[in-house]
């Protein structure tokens, strides 16, 4: 069976599903499942937003990626869209998207599920 | 745009139209697979029926009529439209639809149809 797998996060930041998905990326990781990118749509795309400041004592996701990130090259994927919709902005300086996230587009997520054995929407 | 080997996609409307962006931004997610022409189904489910019914007027409330759109469905090749029966029934709802060709499925065969596909989404 193959390995590859897409994911979808649709959840913000301040959300306990976010927790839950980067836990289910990062054991997916640990179990040397290949992932091919994950997709960030909808309120999923405030993750991206690096004015985003949450109390040190709670749950952080941005760090989490961008841990993910830097040590498996996790690919992270913005529908940019969705992103303007919702204030994130790159074409202003300084733009309030965080480094670690690729500008994309859906026709990216329609790559990502095309090279994917499976896709999964969180 | 063409792929080798398109996958198959369903997309899952669960959400009333108007309350919420989901139905929306369902819509641009099946045009887009439809535009790269990946074999792209639609079904609609729960309050997300809401979404076929004839006749809205979302202008009243200063939304955009997203729904319209549904009539391109033939342009990009998104010829697999399905809807949950009970979900029609328990709300009361005929089978008079704003577009053409869509399968009216119990249940058990909608859960069948769905599980036909590679990929799915739901919103």
């Amino acid at each position: 069976m193959g390995q590859k797998l897409a994911v979808v996060i649709t959840t913000p930041p301040y959300s306990n599903l976010t927790a839950t998905a980067l836990d289910y990326v990062e054991s997916a990781l640990n179990a040397g499942i290949e992932i091919v990118g994950v997709f960030f749509y909808q309120d999923g795309v405030l993750q991206a937003n690096s004015n985003i400041s949450i109390a040190s004592d709670e749950f952080q996701a941005i760090g989490q990626w961008q841990q993910l990130h830097r040590q498996y090259q996790l690919p992270l994927h913005l529908c940019i869209t969705a992103a303007e919709k919702r204030g994130l902005r790159d074409d202003l300086s300084p733009g309030n998207i965080h480094e670690v996230f690729t500008v994309s587009g859906l026709g990216e997520l329609v790559e990502l599920t095309h090279q994917a054995d499976r896709v999964v929407q969180l | 745009m063409t792929m080798k080997n398109p996958k198959s996609v369903a997309i899952i409307n669960s959400r009333a139209p108007f309350s919420s962006p989901a139905g929306k931004d369902a819509l641009d997610l099946a045009l887009i697979f439809g535009s790269y022409e990946q074999d792209v189904a639609l079904f609609f489910q729960g309050d997300g029926v809401y979404q076929l019914i004839p006749d809205q007027e979302p202008a009243l409330i200063g939304q955009k009529d997203y729904l319209k759109t549904f009539a391109a469905f033939e342009f990009y090749d998104i010829e697999q439209v399905f809807v949950c029966a009970r979900s029609l029934r328990e709300r009361q709802l005929t089978t008079q639809f704003h577009i053409e060709n869509v399968s009216l499925l119990e249940p058990q065969q909608f859960a069948q149809a769905l599980a036909r596909f590679q990929a799915i989404f739901r919103f």
